[in-house]
Formats: C-alpha cells, structure tokens, sequence
C-alpha cells in the first residue's frame, strides 16, 4: 500500500501536527526534568532468595525499619507479607531523601502510600528500591496495591513523616545494603 | 430543516472552519493545562522519585 498517496484532508493534517506538537511538549518537559531534577521511574534490579529473608543480614527482623547509615543516607527496609507490611510503624523525616527497599516475603504485592508518589510493585525474588522525598508532614498509610489474596483488603500499615528538626535518627545505624545474593 | 440557498451553502463551503478550530483549539489547550496542573501541580509537590 502507497501511504504517500493517501488523502488527508488539510483540516485533519493540521490537527495531526497540532497532536505531535502536544505529545512532543510532554517529552520534553518529562526528559527535562528527568535530566535536571532526577525524576526517574525506578529502575534498581536486585535479586534476593525470599524464602531465606530472615537469614538474610539486611532483612532479618532486627534490621527492619528505618536506619542511617555513617553517610547519613536514611534507608527504610520494608518486607512485605500477607497480609500485612513489617515493621507496622515507622517514622522518617519531611523533605529528606529516604530510600526505601521493599521485599516479599510471599506472593506478588504492591505498595501505594496516597498523596506521595511512594508506588511500586514488590515481585518476590526481587528488591524494590525507591527513592523519594516526603514534603508534608503528617500520619500516611502504607498500602497494598496488587491482588495478593482474601485479606489484601487489610492489608496496610503505618508512616508517620514528622518535620525534619523534629526527627531524631533511630540509635541502631546498621546500613547493610547489596548483601543479598542467595 | 429549513433548507439554504444555493449561495448560502457556496460561501459555508468556502469560509473557514471557524467552530472546528474553535473545538480543536478548546480541547488542545485544555488537555495541555490539565497535564500540566497533574505534572507541576500535583506529581512534583509530592515530592521526587527515582
């Protein structure tokens, strides 16, 4: 088929471009600000055995929760189980960068935190890294987000983020990231 | 439907599609103000993510 010799009527031409131009200005500005102000989607790939998670050093109960490490990069780890996400209460500061590492200890689960842009899947097998910035303080839910089994519907849990001067980093700074492999 | 003339229909053929920029127009700018409220008004306050 010759598509150079297809009638397009002038009308419709010009709102073809008038399209292109739209979608062109929404790259832009998303390209924009993934280059200068380090909007990205994540993208971290790390394996982890989630049978063995209590066996792992980063993931064994002790070490959930929030933590600080001698950089000062603050680092929540969460695991997720159904129905429920471990440990149920954290607390981290506003406007602060926090990475959060999300693991499964079962099945496929998501987590959304509403009114932030905390939102990912948690695939077992795998760690889910996301780092974010929370601008208001306040009480959030941790929720799941992918169909995980009858009690998905329950299945959420706490986030306190309280003003940055009114955060004092928890007492144990074990940071044991990208240790996982097994 | 009362019908038109002739010339009537001559010169709407002929003139420019006013109400068809005016839609196209309505709907391109409408769509961008929107997406911009969503990307700058709503997903950037909420803090960045990478």
């Amino acid at each position: 088929m010759d598509f150079h010799n297809i009638h397009i009527d002038p009308l419709e031409k010009k709102w073809i471009y008038v399209s292109l131009a739209i979608a062109g200005l929404f790259a832009s500005l998303t390209l924009i600000n993934s280059l200068f102000n380090g909007i990205n989607a994540p993208s971290n790939v790390e394996t982890i055995d989630s049978a063995r998670l209590h066996l792992t050093k980063e993931f064994a109960e002790d070490n959930l929760g929030v933590q600080v490490d001698e950089n000062g990069k603050i680092t929540a780890r969460m695991v997720a189980g159904r129905y429920s996400f471990f440990p149920k209460h954290i607390t981290v500061p506003a406007d602060t960068r926090l990475t959060f590492r999300w693991v499964s200890i079962d099945v496929l689960h998501g987590v959304h935190i509403p009114m932030t842009n905390m939102s990912t899947m948690i695939v077992p097998g795998y760690v889910s890294e996301v780092t974010t910035v929370f601008p208001k303080p306040g009480k959030y839910p941790i929720l799941c987000n992918e169909y995980c089994g009858l009690g998905h519907d329950h299945m959420w849990s706490n986030i306190v983020v309280v003003a940055k001067e009114h955060w004092s980093a928890p007492a144990e700074t074990q940071s044991e990231g990208n240790t996982n492999d097994g | 439907m009362q019908e038109i003339s002739e010339e009537d229909r001559k010169r709407i053929l002929q003139s420019s599609p006013v109400g068809t920029w005016a839609l196209m127009l309505t709907v391109g700018i409408g769509f961008v103000i929107a997406w911009l409220f969503l990307y700058y008004g709503v997903f950037m306050p909420r803090g960045i993510v990478d």
